[in-house]
């Protein structure tokens, strides 16, 4: 029996789909039986990021309808055999499907599958409470930036009402200089407005931008600093227990050598 | 002609509310509220008497709603988005930001103006 569990944020943009992208992924990395299912209808994006949009024949309207067996939407990622995604239909919209589906899809995908990872569309709305209609457990991305909190902070609510209880919290793109220099929220402020668990904190990074465009997970890269993150971060969902990753720039060689001299 | 005689605020029921308000998340009380948690920016206390909150007050809140002006409102850590008391309306002054820890403070209408004042138990 997997675990269900959905990635969302309440604000669009903060890294929801790329979260998504990286936690199944590192967790087929480790052997995990991985879907990873697309809500977000009309506005799918996973397929993208995974560099699986050419594959696609049938998907999440067509499965949860009868239109194709659930194991013809699911696409075998190209990488990891392990790792299946069900993609978002891309010309109907949220309507398409009720909470009462994507529950019932949701227990035909947890007998199957490890872990069930269903990315959220941004928003409160009937796709929200469609993608979160099946999970059991939640990780909430925010930003450091007050607009993103406040949504979380609305997200964990609305989580707590729909008795998903203690929802752990993913703090994306964070800058240790902007941090240092009080420009940007720290850890420790978001968590005093948001009292949940951290499950992890993700550095910004260009490296994202490229993986993403490229539609290969970061994690697949062993000397990306999120991917170490994001590595970190599933194995803290398999109830392993990683120290947070220091969050200080990597030092080049001079860097080294520097601090040798310095002594810091 | 029998005269309505005005009744204590304190007398009204109180509501005690045993969790944090997110955002979104709102109480809406004919009497005094209690909550023992946070009141998180978007959330909203709309209250007919007195309102306390034991941690920190950063969303909305409106005391004496129905127009008692004798209405206050205490936090442990008071810096609401706005605050309202029977017909008045107030906001922080513009840029005042974090400002670390701070005392528990009240707010109340004297010389009918809002004043915010350190907390002073009753003696």
């Amino acid at each position: 029996m997997g675990k269900v569990i959905v990635v969302t944020s309440g604000k669009g943009g903060v890294g929801k789909t790329t979260t998504t992208a990286n936690i199944g992924t590192a967790l087929a990395m480790m052997g995990k039986k991985v879907v990873m299912v697309d809500t977000d209808i009309g506005l799918r994006n996973l397929d993208v990021v995974l560099g699986l949009e050419n594959r696609i024949v049938y998907d999440i309207v067509d499965a949860v309808q009868g239109n194709c067996r659930l194991k013809q939407a699911l696409i075998k990622d190209k990488r990891l055999e392990n790792m299946f995604l069900l993609p978002a239909a891309q010309t109907k919209d949220k309507t398409a499907v009720t909470s009462d589906q994507m529950i019932e899809l949701c227990d035909k995908l947890k007998d199957e599958f490890d872990y069930v990872i269903i990315d959220c569309p941004a928003g409160i709305e009937h796709g929200f409470k469609n993608a979160i209609a099946g999970a059991e457990e939640a990780i909430v991305v925010t930003t450091p930036e007050v607009s993103a909190v406040r949504d979380a902070d609305r997200i964990i609510g609305l989580l707590e009402a729909a008795e998903i209880r203690s929802p752990k919290l993913l703090i994306n793109r964070i800058r240790v200089n902007m941090v240092k220099a009080g420009d940007m929220m720290s850890v420790e402020d978001i968590l005093d407005i948001l009292a949940v668990d951290l499950l992890g904190i993700v550095p910004d990074d260009d490296a994202i931008v490229v993986s993403t465009n490229r539609g290969e997970p970061t994690v697949l890269d062993s000397n990306s600093r999120p991917g170490e993150a994001y590595r970190n971060i599933a194995r803290r969902i398999c109830g392993e227990t990683v120290p947070l990753m220091s969050l200080e720039e990597k030092k080049g060689f001079f860097g080294k050598i520097k601090s040798l001299f310095s002594g810091d | 002609m029998t005269e309505q005689w005005p009744v204590k605020l304190s007398d009204k029921p109180t509501l005690l509310v045993q969790r944090s308000l997110r955002s979104g998340q709102n109480v809406n009380f004919d009497g005094n509220v209690v909550v023992l948690g946070d009141v998180n920016p978007g959330a909203e206390i709309i209250a007919s008497g007195h309102v306390l909150v034991m941690g920190a007050l950063r969303g909305m809140v409106h005391a004496g709603a129905t127009g008692e002006d004798t209405a206050t409102v205490t936090a442990l850590t008071l810096s609401p988005t706005q605050l309202r008391i029977a017909s008045h309306i107030t906001r922080p002054p513009d840029g005042s930001g974090n400002e670390g820890h701070k005392p528990p403070e009240t707010a109340r209408i004297r010389e009918n103006a809002v004043i915010i004042e350190p907390y002073q138990p009753q003696r």
